[in-house]
């Protein structure tokens, strides 16, 4: 396998006063190490919708994991929708990115917007087959993967924002291409180019959209490493081991806590060199060198805890950590936007100061503090390793 | 003379950011930066006795409300 891998990562906005979105993103991760994304939409807005957009990218995500024909998912999904009894058709249209393997993108799309591909920064009009099945005209697409290259796929509620209020005939294909073109060099990951775009849109449809609009944005980059050193080993003995382990891993290396920085500092023979910075209510970070970044321990991490949840479900404190100096935002942009493996060695040591009733901060808060860590990453698509010591 | 602050998680709560801010007012108020130098470090391993200050290697318990007492008596008679 190569050092490639995707990021992936979609934005939904609703139809105005509907609850339930009639767009539908299903991801699913295959065994042998390829990802099938499937955007779906369900024909009209609220639960008719959302339940055609769920079964179907629930249906061809399943049985294209399990390895069964794109052929057969589409006539199992013409056999298994319910018919909408208002119009008498069961419809919802489809985009697919299978990344096999990392090396080869397979598109398969019907009836939505046909899919942007930017390379190097610029749109693509990659080749596409046309194939007829159970009546559909589908298109496909088989692409050989280069870094930087990334997928866009949408539901018809893009190119349709803004129809009658900003645009004509809304914002179309064509100017949504130079929009994220522009975006796709910023080095944004998938989940803010998605949620860029559909932003966007919202804004055109005047906050009030008059579909259900998604992006599904796949980014395809190189592997980076990052390794996170937290808390000291619960054996004093094992310094040396966790030292030699922690150091000799590729990548970026971060070290978080106090007590942890200085061992670290004595292992390497050089000076710790704490700074008397304060940006915003997070302790200060410190200077060692051979080491990326020092922070405070579990005040700081606590904080990118929150940064993380946050990133995953509503976003607002984005421009915070996008920006901010102080450890809590550096260790949350490392981790999120640059990092794509990333190894935790946590020592389970007992920081006796740490046990008085009277601070917020305990041994129990700490672990927890890992395991809320490396779940909110895994959901960002991130491949976590944890060793403790 | 060097003047340390403990800026780890115990003293941080403790108010270590507070104790650092009034201290750089005071020197800078009286003109002492060319003869205080004042630096941050990890846990001294007294977090008990917080916020931790050591003046030229001799340990001193402060916190916020005491900053300016420990200023006028310890930093200042040793100049």
């Amino acid at each position: 396998m190569n050092d490639l891998t995707c990021d992936i990562g979609y934005k939904s906005i609703n139809h105005v006063g509907e609850q339930l979105c009639g767009d539908h993103v299903e991801i699913v991760e295959q065994e042998d190490g390829s990802t099938v994304a499937v955007l779906a939409d369900g024909l009209g807005s609220g639960v008719k919708a959302s339940i055609l957009s769920t079964l179907t990218s629930k249906i061809i995500s399943t049985m294209l994991a399990a390895g069964l024909s794109i052929e057969e998912c589409v006539e199992t999904i013409a056999a298994t929708l319910p018919v909408c009894s208002e119009r008498g058709v069961a419809y919802s249209t489809f985009t697919i990115i299978r990344i096999i393997q990392n090396h080869t993108a397979e598109l398969i799309q019907y009836d939505n917007p046909q899919m942007i591909v930017l390379r190097n920064g610029e749109n693509w009009e990659y080749p596409r087959t046309e194939t007829t099945i159970g009546g559909k005209q589908i298109f496909r697409s088989l692409i050989r993967l280069q870094e930087d290259d990334v997928f866009i796929a949408m539901s018809d509620g893009c190119p349709h924002a803004g129809i009658g209020l900003a645009y004509n005939f809304g914002w179309k294909r064509e100017d949504i291409i130079p929009f994220m073109e522009a975006m796709s060099l910023c080095g944004y990951t998938a989940r803010n180019l998605a949620a860029l775009l559909v932003d966007e849109c919202n804004k055109l449809y005047g906050g009030e959209p008059g579909d259900d609009a998604t992006a599904c944005v796949v980014r395809i980059r190189k592997r980076v490493p990052m390794n996170i050193l937290f808390g000291p080993p619960s054996n004093r003995d094992d310094v040396e081991r966790m030292m030699n382990l922690f150091f000799s891993k590729e990548g970026k290396h971060i070290i978080c806590g106090g007590t942890t920085s200085s061992i670290a500092a004595k292992w390497l023979r050089k000076p710790l060199r704490p700074s008397l910075d304060f940006t915003g209510d997070i302790p200060p970070i410190a200077y060692l060198e051979g080491v990326d970044l020092v922070t405070e321990g579990v005040i700081t991490v606590n904080r990118v805890v929150e940064y993380a949840k946050d990133y995953l479900g509503e976003n607002k404190s984005y421009e915070t950590w996008s920006s901010g100096k102080d450890g809590a935002s550096l260790i949350s942009r490392l981790l999120f936007e640059e990092a794509t493996d990333i190894n935790f060695y946590v020592g389970k040591a007992i920081n006796p100061a740490h046990q008085n009733p009277d601070l917020p901060i305990n041994f129990n808060i700490k672990m927890n503090l890992v395991q809320e860590l490396s779940e909110a990453l895994k959901k960002m698509g991130k491949r976590i390793k944890v060793s403790y010591f | 003379m060097t003047v340390t602050i403990c800026v780890g998680s115990s003293c941080h709560i403790k108010g270590s950011r507070q104790v650092v801010e009034q201290l750089q007012e005071l020197i800078a108020g009286e003109n002492l930066s060319d003869k205080i130098i004042l630096s941050g470090t990890f846990c001294l391993n007294k977090c008990q006795q917080g916020v931790c200050v050591t003046v030229d290697d001799e340990f001193f318990s402060v916190s916020p409300e005491t900053v300016s007492s420990f200023f006028e008596k310890v930093i200042k008679a040793r100049l």
